[in-house]
């Protein structure tokens, strides 16, 4: 026995939050108290109230222990639930008032458990999707597991139960192997220790004298016992995987555990709840399967579809596995045996990351509240809480993130674990690829889903309230609607008016009008709108005819979406000026609304053409006002507060002198200008955009409107156009601030630099040493 | 081919050295001019900012890719991350670090006035050893600036006006564009709060880098990101500046021509590999080592350019063999 231990820095127990936290015999004993008695608790409410009001139950099971408890611990500090297990708490006890026989050889077998897991529970929960779920079903699962565990308890020693049959005991040995600890002893204090404290106290019956040596922790369930008996134990805090990278003897049960679990969970799931809801879940294989067999077998409630994807995808992953491991072991020239249970602990970080990754999103996407909920309705309490983020947050795709993670990890173990295979190089990075065929067949589920979601889209929900559909339907119910007569002035815009208040000063770029198809060609979307500018309402009643106008000036005739809001959608597959005319032509009236939108994909290969890209009107158009380029215009100008801007107004393609044109801005600043010899009339934009300086956005586009009028005899022109500009630079940047912040930080910084070095600067000084 | 090597290890390396800086310099902040574009992945800070920059720093583009909204960065938009962040590999591993010693314009700007303050014969500052390990952490600090703010922007954790954060705070932005005449990056953006911080810190760090660079060799380099972005992924790069520990003498020349007091480059004996992540691979060290072979420039496997007894004794204006 040791009492004294100089600990190494990574050591857990020097850090006395820790040593407190894993070690400390009253916190620790309280801790598992308070988890047996919340689990005991849970599971009388289950049988107390088996309705669906009983949250609580299924809040503790699978809200709490699974995602955290297990999981999420899982791959941080290793199988630390094991040490605060309500079952292993217990049965430490039972144990030493039980009858310690040996259990018998043939239950000493590890698939007993794995099996409990991978059939009794998964293979349950796709056939019966929701049995468990139900306060009743959990809490007479989780009876017979204990009355189960109990038994073995008091029938065999060493806390046998836990090696063989509970069904996360040989999972948890496994993917703890990922974690970042390691639990050990000081070699230097072992060497001569002749007393074996550790081993004696050890419940499990193990000697963690040796777990440095064989580079194996065994069935450690980092009950910490030992660690009351001798001093010179250690909890390492390392690199994670650090145990994964080491050379032990291979356990069976472990590689299968890593295959099937990643069978049964992140495939499964994929298939089954990502493909199967997609819309053509229908003609995945399973389905199909499961269709064939309805139509002479009666399933009953038996989940057909859960059951055949549930089969399909322990086939593909036992497959991928074994077949690559056999063409790798062919490869190598080795034993296969050898290769794929040396090999085989690279696909320990598929499952775990996926899956903590997936319980941290549903922590926050709804597991959260339903913890919090869950809990207070265990002791009373009616609590309502909103999730902490909404499904479809884009911050949450962080955690999409954990499973391309898993991969570069799996490939790396892979890697790692080629060393402990002794064959030439050549062969070792020809059977790679095929050792590593499981992985890849991980990444080809997760790649294949996100396609045919992208693709085919999620299959919808029933009572699926709200969303986006109804968001745009109340929309359109408020927006204000005219039938608009010959004296309203018409104009097109991207945007829909909306009953309520003019939202000043905010931030409206993207508005309603593009649409952002991913990949695909950009949209915009323009509506008819009348009445007074900026506070337009949205034409119903066009009789007059659309035009689009492409960047080569061809011009086509729309069809437009004509009930409700008038609207015309157009695409923009190139650089350049798009348009939408709306020409409407009587005998004493000619009305004509413009749009027009620069649009710029911003690849390096566009080069701006200045004819093309020059002002032009289109024949079909009688009466048009043109906004003339500036001569500095590239593809990335805009227009600014200050600009100087010219528009030319034509008839029938020829400039016009005398027309009366005016602008204006979206605040109601208004001017009138009538165009020269040449058909122009300038404007220059003035600045009107004057928010309080915290709501002041520089990129703030606000609106103008340009009318074009003119009285030919009988016949009225009217002709408008839309567009935006954006504040002056000047508007808030400032040279003077930059040069006297540069100048004071100049003469500080120099000054101080000076300063320091005339205080350290020691004068030379003649030493005289006096014999 | 052997004359050719020997050729080079008896070179002048600072008068190469001053005219490859000159002609990168013409090249990253006159190529507009010269209609010469080497694309947005450079692995130097030859700002963007510049209109006429041959070539832009790799940062701007990786902020602004970065900074997509998630559901867009994670999905097939990655391959544009991907191929320009390959890009960015394929310049970088051709000249290794060599690209802040030679090509980097900011670091050029600071070699002059490194010179100007010879001319004016003030002395120069250099950090003590603790100090040095201290402030060697914070190039880190920016590059986790770098990555991390445009994800947690595409997150939606911070605003559009953290957009491009270490731009707005790098003195390549303020300094570049003024050898094409154009001052409007001294500004202070009052437009709002996070602005006003942001071009503020700017305009300070290029007043820090004058002053810091005037009295202190290479004094930005220190701090750089781009630099803790090169060491990440040195270890893929052609160019490799090593040492033979059984050769070296442990005598410090190398240690007292280098501009960034690298300790390792003559305290480590053990290491081969003596790149270390605040080196610029000026070859100061190479040239000023009188061991036979004992630091060598090797360009896969092959020394280009090694420490040799002769080249030694010409750069420091004795012949071999003349024993003074």
């Amino acid at each position: 026995m040791v009492d004294f231990i100089k600990r190494n820095g990574n050591d857990l127990f020097k850090n006395r939050f820790f040593n407190f936290l894993f070690r400390h015999p009253g916190f620790v004993f309280a801790v598992r108290v308070f988890v047996a008695l919340l689990f005991f608790y849970a599971i009388f409410m289950g049988f107390y109230d088996t309705s669906k009001n009983n949250i609580f139950t299924t809040a503790v099971f699978w809200g709490i222990f699974w995602p955290f408890f297990i999981v999420t611990t899982l791959p941080i500090f290793g199988r630390i639930f094991c040490g605060i297990c309500p079952h292993g708490f217990l049965g430490k006890y039972i144990t030493r008032i039980g009858l310690k026989k040996k259990m018998p050889t043939w239950l000493q077998n590890r698939f007993i458990g794995i099996m409990l897991l991978f059939l009794g529970w998964w293979g349950v929960y796709y056939m019966f999707p929701g049995l468990y779920r139900t306060p009743l079903g959990t809490a007479l699962l989780f009876t017979v597991m204990t009355l189960v565990a109990f038994v073995f308890y008091y029938l065999y020693k060493d806390m046998s139960y836990c090696k063989y049959i509970c069904p996360i005991g040989t999972a948890l040995r496994g993917f703890g192997k990922l974690s970042f600890t390691w639990f050990g002893s000081y070699n230097t204090a072992c060497s001569t220790c002749k007393t074996f404290d550790c081993a004696k106290s050890c419940p499990y019956g193990l000697s963690p004298f040796n777990f440095n040596k064989k580079a194996s922790m065994n069935d450690c369930t980092l009950c910490m016992e030992c660690t009351h008996a001798c001093e010179a134990l250690h909890f390492k805090w390392l690199k994670p995987g650090h145990a994964i990278y080491q050379n032990f003897k291979p356990l069976k049960a472990e590689v299968w555990v890593y295959i099937l679990i990643l069978a049964a969970i992140p495939i499964s799931m994929a298939f089954h709840h990502g493909l199967g809801r997609s819309n053509i879940g229908e003609s995945m294989i399973w389905a199909k399967t499961a269709r064939w067999f309805e139509s002479f077998i009666d399933f009953g409630a038996l989940d057909a579809t859960g059951l055949f994807a549930f089969l399909y995808a322990a086939i593909f992953t036992i497959t991928a596995a074994v077949a690559g491991m056999w063409i790798a072991s062919k490869i190598l020239k080795k034993d296969f045996n050898t290769v794929f249970y040396t090999l085989g602990y690279a696909f320990a970080p598929l499952f775990i990351l996926a899956s903590m990754a997936h319980a941290w999103e549903y922590f926050f996407t709804g597991n959260g509240a339903r913890i919090v909920e869950g809990l207070a309705w265990g002791v009373g309490m009616h609590v309502d809480v909103e999730p902490l983020a909404k499904r479809g947050d884009t911050w949450l795709g962080v955690f999409h993130l954990f499973r391309w993670v898993a991969v570069g990890w799996a490939f790396y173990i892979l890697y790692r674990r080629f060393a402990y295979i002794d064959a030439p190089k050549g062969r070792k990075i020809a059977a790679y690829p095929f050792a590593a065929l499981l992985i890849l067949f991980f990444i080809g589920v997760n790649v294949y889903r996100g396609y045919v979601i992208d693709t085919y889209g999620r299959k919808a929900r029933h009572g699926h309230r709200g969303g986006h559909a109804a968001m745009m339907h109340q929309k359109a119910a408020e927006v204000p609607k005219m039938v608009a007569t010959e004296r309203d002035t018409l104009w097109l815009d991207t945007r829909l008016p909306s009953a309520g208040r003019h939202r000043h000063g905010a931030n409206m770029r993207m508005g309603m009008g593009m649409r952002r198809n991913r990949n695909g060609v950009p949209e915009r979307k323009v509506y008819l709108l009348g009445g007074r500018f900026p506070r337009g309402k949205c034409v119903t009643n066009a009789d007059g005819v659309f035009y689009t106008v492409d960047v080569q000036n061809r011009y086509h005739k729309a069809d437009p979406k004509r009930r409700g809001c008038v609207s015309v959608r157009f695409k923009m597959p190139k650089s350049g000026y798009y348009k939408v005319y709306y020409v409407q032509e009587r005998p004493n009236l000619v009305r004509v609304a413009k749009y027009e939108f620069k649009r710029f994909d911003h690849s390096s290969d566009e080069v701006y053409d200045r004819q093309k890209m020059a002002a032009k009107t289109i024949a079909p158009v009688p009466f048009d006002v043109l906004r003339l380029r500036p001569e500095d215009e590239t593809f990335y100008s805009r227009l600014h507060t200050g600009d100087r801007v010219r528009f030319k107004v034509l008839l029938h393609g020829k400039p016009l002198a005398g027309a009366t044109v005016s602008l204006t801005t979206q605040f109601g600043w208004s001017r009138r200008a009538r165009t020269d010899k040449e058909g122009v009339a300038t404007f220059t934009l003035i600045k009107d955009y004057n928010p309080e300086w915290g709501r002041f956005n520089k990129r703030f586009r606000e609106r103008f409107l340009v009318t074009a009028r003119y009285r030919d005899g009988d016949t009225r022109f009217i002709a408008t156009q839309t567009g935006e500009y954006m504040p002056a630079r000047s508007e808030y940047l400032s040279y003077a601030w930059g040069l006297v912040i540069a100048l004071m930080l100049l003469i500080v910084f120099g000054g101080g630099v000076w300063l320091y070095r005339l205080r350290v600067h020691k004068p030379f000084k003649e030493v005289v040493i006096d014999e | 081919m052997n004359r050719l090597l020997e050729k080079i290890q008896r070179a002048d390396i600072r008068k190469f050295r001053f005219w490859i800086q000159l002609f990168f310099f013409v090249l990253f902040v006159y190529g507009g001019y010269l209609a010469v574009d080497l694309g947005r992945e450079m692995p130097i800070f030859s700002c963007g900012y510049d209109h006429e920059a041959g070539g832009m720093c790799y940062f701007m583009p990786l902020q602004h890719q970065l900074a997509r909204p998630w559901d867009r960065l994670f999905s097939m938009a990655s391959l544009g991350v991907l191929t320009a962040f390959l890009t960015f590999l394929a310049w970088f591993v051709i000249f290794n670090k060599a690209w802040c010693g030679y090509a980097c314009p900011l670091g050029t700007i600071q070699d002059w006035m490194t010179a100007l303050r010879k001319r004016l014969r003030i002395p120069y500052s250099s950090y003590s050893r603790e100090s040095f390990t201290k402030l060697k952490k914070i190039k880190y600090i920016f590059l986790a600036i770098v990555v991390i703010f445009p994800l947690l922007l595409g997150a939606g954790l911070l605003g559009g006006e953290w957009r491009g954060a270490f731009c707005k705070m790098c003195p390549g932005r303020l300094i570049t564009p003024m050898f094409v005449g154009d001052f409007s990056q001294w500004t202070i953006d009052f437009s709002n709060k996070t602005a006003i911080f942001l071009t503020a810190f700017g305009i300070a760090f290029t007043v820090l880098f004058f002053v810091g660079s005037f009295v202190k060799k290479r004094f930005f380099c220190f701090f750089c990101p781009m630099s803790a972005m090169h060491y990440i992924f040195s270890p893929f790069a052609l160019l490799r500046l090593k040492k033979e520990g059984d050769k070296c003498t442990k005598c410090g020349d190398c240690y007292r021509v280098c501009d960034m007091q690298i300790w390792d480059i003559a305290d480590d004996v053990t290491s081969k590999n003596i790149l270390r992540d605040d080196c610029i691979l000026c070859l100061k060290c190479v040239a000023a080592c009188p061991e036979e072979d004992a630091l060598h420039l090797d360009i896969v496997n092959m020394a280009l350019f090694r420490s040799t007894k002769g080249g030694f004794a010409k750069r420091m204006g004795f012949e071999e063999g003349d024993n003074r």
